[in-house]
This record gives C-alpha cells, sequence and structure tokens, in this order.
C-alpha cells in the first residue's frame, strides 16, 4: 500500500514536470518575441542576449512604420479576413441549410463532388488561380484574395450536418404561419446554428488569416500586403532590424493570442468541427 | 450614417420602417418559387464560385501538366454574341502541348528528388514527436488529479493563433547564432550549433517551429478523444488488476484509435504541404537541404521564369502522393 503511495507520487511529480516543462516551451518564443521587440537595436545584437524587457517598443513601431508599409498590413488582413469570413459563412450555411432540407435533383452528386474536393490541398490551386486573376486583370487585389475560397468545402459540409438537426415540425409551423423559404432561413435556421456559426467564422477566419502562398503570389503593391507576406519581405527588403521584425510579429500574434483567451470555447469547438469533417 | 440621417430629420425607427415597406414592395413582386427552386437559389452562390474557382481549376491544372507555358494568353477562348450582350471570355495561357515531357523531365530532375526527400525526412521525424507530445500531454491533462488544467491547457494551445509567417520569423531569432537558443546551450556548457547554415540542424530547426506551432492544436483533438472514452472501462480495468501502462495500451489506445488515426493523417499532410516555415526561416537552404515540395513548385512557377506547365505536372504529383498517404493511413488503421 505505502509502495502504491510512492509510487502514485513520482508519478503525479513526473506529469507535473512534463507539462510544466511543456508550457514554458510554448511560451518561450513568445516571451522573447516581446522582449526582443522591445529591445534598441545595439542591445538586440550583444550576446549573452538580454532576457528582460527594454523601453525602445515604441522607437521600434515608429521605425517600423516610417520605413515599411505593415500598419496598413494589418488592417489590409483585418478586413480582407472579416469580409471572407462573413461573405462566406453566409454562402456556406445557405447552401448547407439547402443540402439539410430541401429535396431537389443532383443533391447527391453535387453534395459528393463537393465533399470529394475537401482532400485536395489549396496549393493545388495557386497556378491556376493565379492564371486567371491574370487574364481578368484581378491581380494586386482584395477581391481575388476573397473571392476564389467564399465557396468552402468544410463550411458547408459543417452547415448541412448541423443543420439536420432542426427539427422540420419547425419549418413546417413556421411555413404554416405564412413565413416564406428565406424567412426560414434568416429567422430559424441561421439563429438556431448560433454556436456552429460561431465556430465555422473562427475556422473562416484562421484560414483566410494564414493564407500565405496565395497572397503572395497575387498581391504586388505592399501597400496591398496581407500580414503574413508583408512580415516575409521584411527580412529581405533590409530596411529594418531584427528587432523591428519582431515589433511586426507581436502586432501580428498578439491581438490574436488575446482573441484566443477570451473566445477559447468557440476556437476549441472550431478546431473540433474542423477535425469531424472526416 | 447616424449624423446623415438627423440632418435629414429621419429617426432611426422611421427609417427602419422605410426600410421595411421597400423590402415587403420588392418581395411582393418577386415570382412564388416552388421549395426545389427554393433550394436551387440557396446552392447558387455557393456552387457558381465553387465551379469557377475550385473544380475548374483543378481541371485546368491536370490540362495544363501536359503543356509547356509560352506566355499569357492573348487570343478568344469562345465568345458569345447575342446582340446586345457579348460576352468574350479570353484565351487563359498561351501553351503549347508537349505530352508527357513535364512527367518525363521530373524524373531526371536532381531537386525534385532533394525536395521530396527533404519534405519526407521532415516529416517523418516531425509527425511521430509532435503526436507523441500531443498524446502524452493529452493524457496529462486529462488525469484527475492535475490542478490548473484550465491555465495548461491555454498556455499548450496558445500556438495555434499564431500567424504562420510571424511565429516563423521568431523562430529565425530564437536559432539565429547568437540567439537565445545558444545563449540556453552556453549556459550549460554546449558549443553554439550553426542552426541555420548546416545542413542536418536546419532541418531540425524546421521540425521544432512546425511542433511548437501544432502540438496544442493536435492536443485538443485528442484530449476532446480522450474525454469521450467511458470510464467504467478503467474501472473494470483496475478491478481486474491493470497497471497504469496496461490501462494505456488495453483501454485508451484501441478506444482512441479513430481519433489518433484522424491525427496523424491531418499531421501527414499538414506537413508534407510544409513551405512558409522553410520559406522563411531557411529560404529552402543551407545548399537546398530545407526545400519542400510546395515550396520547389512555388519556385518553379512563380521565381525567374514560369514554368507553368512543369509546376502544374509538379503539383498533381504532388497531390497524388497526399491523397495516396491519408487513403493508405485510413486502410492501415482501418483494420482490426
Amino acid at each position: 500500500m505505502r509502495k502504491q503511495r510512492q509510487r502514485d507520487a513520482v508519478w503525479k511529480f513526473l506529469t507535473y514536470s512534463f507539462v510544466i516543462v511543456m508550457t514554458l516551451g510554448m511560451m518561450v518564443p513568445l516571451y522573447w518575441m516581446m522582449v526582443a521587440a522591445t529591445l534598441p537595436q545595439e542591445e538586440f545584437l550583444q550576446f549573452p542576449p538580454r532576457l528582460y524587457p527594454g523601453t525602445a517598443f515604441f522607437d521600434n513601431l515608429a521605425v517600423l512604420h516610417e520605413e515599411t508599409d505593415f500598419l496598413i498590413s494589418i488592417w489590409n488582413s483585418v478586413f480582407i479576413a472579416v469580409v471572407y469570413t462573413v461573405l462566406s459563412v453566409l454562402l456556406c450555411s445557405m447552401a448547407g441549410f439547402a443540402f439539410a432540407k430541401y429535396e431537389f435533383r443532383f443533391k447527391e452528386p453535387i453534395f459528393y463532388t463537393i465533399l470529394a474536393t475537401l482532400i485536395l490541398p489549396i496549393q493545388l490551386l495557386v497556378i491556376p488561380l493565379f492564371l486567371m486573376m491574370s487574364q481578368i486583370g484581378w491581380t494586386d487585389t482584395f477581391r481575388a484574395i476573397i473571392i476564389p475560397w467564399l465557396a468552402n468545402p468544410i463550411g458547408i459540409f459543417l452547415m448541412r450536418q448541423n443543420m439536420k438537426s432542426i427539427p422540420d415540425a419547425l419549418l413546417e409551423s413556421a411555413r404554416m404561419d405564412g413565413a416564406t423559404e428565406f424567412q426560414i432561413f434568416y429567422r430559424i435556421a441561421l439563429p438556431a446554428m448560433r454556436s456552429s456559426v460561431a465556430a465555422l467564422a473562427i475556422i473562416l477566419f484562421l484560414f483566410q488569416w494564414d493564407l500565405f502562398l496565395y497572397p503572395l503570389v497575387i498581391l504586388e503593391d505592399s501597400a496591398n500586403y496581407t500580414i503574413p507576406v508583408a512580415l516575409s519581405g521584411l527580412e529581405e527588403s533590409r530596411r529594418v532590424n531584427f528587432d523591428q521584425i519582431m515589433v511586426a510579429s507581436s502586432l501580428a500574434i498578439i491581438p490574436m493570442a488575446i482573441l484566443f483567451l477570451i473566445l477559447q470555447k468557440q476556437f476549441v469547438s472550431g478546431i473540433l468541427a474542423g477535425s469531424l469533417k472526416e | 450614417m447616424a449624423t446623415n440621417s438627423e440632418s435629414r430629420g429621419w429617426t432611426r425607427s422611421e427609417l427602419w420602417d422605410r426600410f421595411r415597406t421597400i423590402r415587403r414592395r420588392i418581395t411582393a413582386t418577386l415570382p412564388a418559387l416552388s421549395r426545389e427552386q427554393v433550394a436551387y437559389v440557396l446552392i447558387s452562390p455557393f456552387f457558381i464560385i465553387f465551379g469557377i474557382f475550385l473544380l475548374f481549376p483543378v481541371v485546368y491544372t491536370v490540362y495544363l501538366s501536359f503543356f509547356e507555358y509560352q506566355g499569357i494568353g492573348d487570343g478568344t477562348l469562345f465568345f458569345i454574341d447575342l446582340g446586345p450582350i457579348f460576352v468574350q471570355v479570353p484565351e487563359i495561357a498561351d501553351l503549347q502541348f508537349i505530352g508527357f515531357g513535364n512527367y518525363s523531365r521530373m524524373l531526371g530532375d536532381g531537386l525534385f528528388w532533394q525536395a521530396m526527400f527533404n519534405t519526407t525526412y521532415i516529416l517523418v521525424i516531425q509527425v511521430p514527436i509532435m503526436i507523441g507530445l500531443a498524446l502524452a500531454l493529452a493524457i496529462a491533462l486529462n488525469a484527475a488529479f492535475l490542478r490548473a488544467k484550465g491555465v495548461f491547457r491555454t498556455a499548450i494551445a496558445l500556438p495555434v493563433s499564431a500567424n504562420i509567417v510571424a511565429y516563423s520569423t521568431i523562430f529565425v531569432i530564437l536559432f539565429n547564432e547568437t540567439g537565445f537558443i545558444n545563449y540556453l546551450l552556453a549556459t550549460i556548457g554546449v558549443e553554439p550549433i550553426e542552426w541555420l547554415r548546416s545542413e542536418f540542424w536546419a532541418r531540425k530547426t524546421i521540425v521544432t517551429a512546425v511542433t511548437w506551432r501544432w502540438t496544442g492544436y493536435n492536443m485538443i483533438i485528442l484530449l476532446a478523444g480522450l474525454q469521450t472514452i467511458p470510464q467504467q472501462l478503467y474501472e473494470a480495468a483496475e478491478i481486474d488488476g491493470a497497471n497504469r501502462w496496461q490501462k494505456f495500451r488495453y483501454v485508451t489506445l484501441p478506444q482512441l484509435r479513430p481519433v489518433l488515426l484522424f491525427v496523424v493523417v491531418l499531421s501527414t499532410i499538414g506537413t508534407f504541404k510544409l513551405f512558409a516555415e522553410p520559406y522563411v526561416i531557411t529560404g529552402g537552404g543551407p545548399t537546398n537541404a530545407t526545400i519542400t515540395i510546395v515550396q520547389y513548385i512555388y519556385r518553379e512557377a512563380f521565381v525567374g521564369s514560369p514554368n507553368l506547365g512543369y509546376a502544374s505536372a509538379l503539383t498533381v504529383v504532388f497531390v497524388a502522393i497526399v491523397s495516396v498517404i491519408s487513403i493508405a493511413q485510413i486502410k492501415l488503421g482501418g483494420d482490426e
């Protein structure tokens, strides 16, 4: 019995040590980013490095703003991701509702065609989309970044699965009360799907927020860059130093991290919903 | 908006009423649709965009892979002339048919094989480490005795929200020769390592970065899987005298199998698609030691002279491999 208790104590100790070490490991890069963002250039380069924050954050921010269009990129990214998310949620839930609650010809083949594209890696589309965008003159525009991804197969699949759970009797009684089909969609179906819509919105927002290869190919003018494209160019441009790049990284990461802390439940359900696609 | 409406003397509710009246009038003029027609109206915006920007490009990539790209098209593919309505669809690209030329070129292309090797190498090391860590963390966070679960879970999952390129730039300075990692090593008496300049260590840096970003993500999925395992199974195993390892081996693993399989497939595909991390952290170097397949496709298509036909052929092969991997993993893990 005593031996068992000792063994339990050792196990607990090991578990705690492991979890704490991993937690620290996850925090180190973020902490280091914030420290580096606050150091003036000469302190940044010294070895051994300074391990606690300095006071040069706003100086670095000013240099970053003067030398690059990075602050505009933040606005571009937010604008693109928000517009994309709203439109795509609407499109996906409309179509998902139709697939869940209506009968129409070719319903099954259309749905399975959409489903089959789920396994395709999106990099596949970059080359043809680049050619199409060049041909219709959409290169270097936000609509070229937003529109092609609006029809998101994960979105339609999620919304169809969840909208199936809306009781038919509810829709039927709304029809009896004289509601049109579209009113049924946005007065009954959409509000009933609030938590799925939130999860989908997070999936779509993060998808667009992290999109890199495609905007890298499509966007040319640095005033149109999204955050990932702008950041990837900072190092090569040699107009700013690493401490200023870390200011840029902080600006890209910290607001999203705060959003994650506030909306953790929705993030988690978004991740799990996205993972249900198999 | 608000100032505008006030200046005209409209109150908000009046505006709202007006909007409703207009809407009602518009609705009244619309023809009554049957339910099937409503369904078509509901799916058409999605399906039109899906067809133009997803389905067509997929087919077009395969088509393109049999051609050599000569430049952007200037001819007309077809036009529709209906008097007042004139629609002209331009030719997308100027192409020359070369049959399987692009595919046979791949066989003798050293850099393609190098990219395949690099990607596989990173994959084979990274995925098991990450899944192992994620599983261990999920089990630890699922343990009844652990306090402050929420804090640990949040901290470990936080990288999920990190922008791909932003976190990659952090790893560049962390693993710099005078960076924090070498400083840590120096404190325990290890010589500084050229993380980004040696072939061996550059790959390890990429592995570390990807693992940092995605471990928490996989942990969340595995944790949800663990929580669906019925507690009675563990109790029954305990009555049978099972120890910790046996409970893991005979209860947790079999019960978690589908979730685990899913996570492995997802991570394998994710790492196979690697692009941003090597692009930012190592630029594919040193001497192409970390160039990945997607990065090679990007270079062929968009850096220097655009070999879009060849890049399309590479893409077709890449997608075929991704599909085979996921089907094989599902087949292998599915039986029993």
